[in-house]
């Protein structure tokens, strides 16, 4: 199996995120595009994970060197990513919708940094 | 070329291709399909290297509760059905700063693990993943734990509007009055004030009368020069209106469907006891009449209890 086709993968998803997250106005379309670039780093996490003892082949044998001592760690590393976007998904999402609560909008160019309307109470 | 290989690149086609629509399609509704399209290809890659546990809680974390959440979002913002037309910013920055990322990754990456090929681990490893997950990264997994405590703890926080607001600076000092109990208008409730002070004076009218008929009863009218010294103070009116509660109304109070003893002698025209069921409030006539001059309205709200014998008049 060729170790280059999910690193690519990978790359383009990641990039795809990038130009999301720059071309997207709506809050909720840039969270999108960031759950595409976590799941980018996870598909390189858990592709390194498999192919990382075959890509080491013919280096010195140091102490780095060594493929992971733990095995099957990059898979763990993509479940605790997993278990971190989710988090921030539901805190994202929740501050879009106390944000859409207060101005009726989701527009992330619109927002106000300087003001501190945010402190009123809504009504 | 493998099965593998060619598996991985349908795939990774059908990732890459629906995340393209994600970032550019124009209906919100649709780019969280294509996230659960992209996100499913994804699982299945997993699948392919191998990670079966990873592939499992993909589907049921991202697809199962993450776009799930996104979607719900999605209608909770009013989002219209059908193509939003002020979605994007202008394109060509985003393209190129994107474009740049992922041409400097696939050429970095490609050139790393060009002609690097790998056997699949053996499968089932579920189990290995499991006692690396309670063995070397406990402390990590705890760490995670208490993190998603604390998102969890945070989003509630975020989205209740009536946790840790502050009041608005601007809005002045004096916050909004209390609304009353009626919450009508001032004009209704100076009348409600004015119904009942008048009721007041006749309770205590009426209660300094029955104090000299009951001296009168029993026959001892030195009992009746110290109560009429006596400064009447809050804590008296206080006990004298507990005990009407507590005993008279429970015993001069309307019985269904047939007026009580109070009532009667009140149709004979007694006012002395008129004036009673007035402080008792169990007549809805009396309680017109203490009003004076205020709506029917109000002193049927203020006295709601009426008697039959009431209805008849």
């Amino acid at each position: 199996m060729h170790a280059v086709i999910p690193y690519v993968v990978a790359a383009l998803l990641f990039a795809l995120g990038v130009y999301g997250v720059l071309r997207r106005r709506n809050a909720i379309l840039v969270l999108m595009a960031v759950e595409l670039m976590l799941n980018a780093v996870n598909l390189i996490l858990v592709a390194a994970d498999s192919t990382i003892k075959s890509a080491l082949v013919g280096v010195q044998p140091e102490a780095w060197a060594h493929a992971a001592p733990e095995p099957r760690a990059g898979a763990i590393f993509a479940l605790f990513v997993i278990v971190l976007a989710a988090a921030e998904v539901g805190v994202g999402l929740a501050i879009v919708l106390q944000y859409y609560r207060l101005r009726r909008a989701v527009v992330l160019d619109e927002v106000a940094l300087h003001e501190h309307d945010h402190e009123r109470v809504p009504r | 070329m493998t099965v593998a290989d060619a598996l991985m690149l349908a795939l990774g086609a059908i990732a890459v291709g629906s995340g393209a629509l994600v970032v550019t399609s124009a209906h919100l509704v649709r780019a969280g399909f294509y996230l659960v399209v992209s996100l499913g290809a994804t699982a299945g890659l997993y699948l392919v290297l191998g990670a079966e546990l990873v592939a499992w809680v993909q589907i049921l974390v991202y697809v199962g509760a993450v776009v799930v959440l996104l979607l719900f979002a999605v209608m909770l913002t009013r989002a219209p059905i059908g193509p939003s037309k002020d979605l994007d910013r202008p394109a060509l920055p985003a393209a190129i700063i994107g474009g740049g990322v992922g041409l400097g990754l696939t050429v970095l990456l490609v050139d790393a693990f060009r002609w690097t090929e790998f056997e699949l681990p053996p499968p089932g490893n579920g189990r290995r993943v499991g006692e690396q997950i309670f063995g070397a990264w406990v402390l990590p997994f705890e760490v995670l734990s208490i993190l998603l405590l604390a998102a969890l703890v945070g989003a509630i926080v975020l989205s209740r509007p009536d946790i840790g607001a502050r009041p608005d600076p601007n809005a002045g000092a004096e916050p909004s009055p209390a609304p009353g109990p009626v919450g009508e208008s001032p004009e209704v409730a100076a009348r409600l004030e004015r119904i009942a002070a008048r009721q007041a004076a006749a309770q205590s009218r009426v209660r300094a009368q029955r104090a000299a008929e009951r001296a009168a009863e029993e026959g001892e009218p030195v009992d009746e020069a110290p109560a009429a010294n006596r400064v009447p103070t809050r804590e008296d009116a206080l006990k004298d209106q507990a005990r009407d509660v507590v005993f008279r109304a429970r015993e001069a109070g309307p019985k269904l469907g047939q007026p009580d003893k109070s009532e009667m002698s009140a149709i004979e025209g007694g006012a002395k006891s008129a004036e009673r069921r007035v402080i008792e409030g169990s007549s809805r006539e009396t309680g017109r009449r203490a009003i004076e001059g205020s709506s029917k309205e109000t002193g049927q709200r203020a006295l709601p209890r009426s008697t039959p014998e009431g209805e008849g008049e």
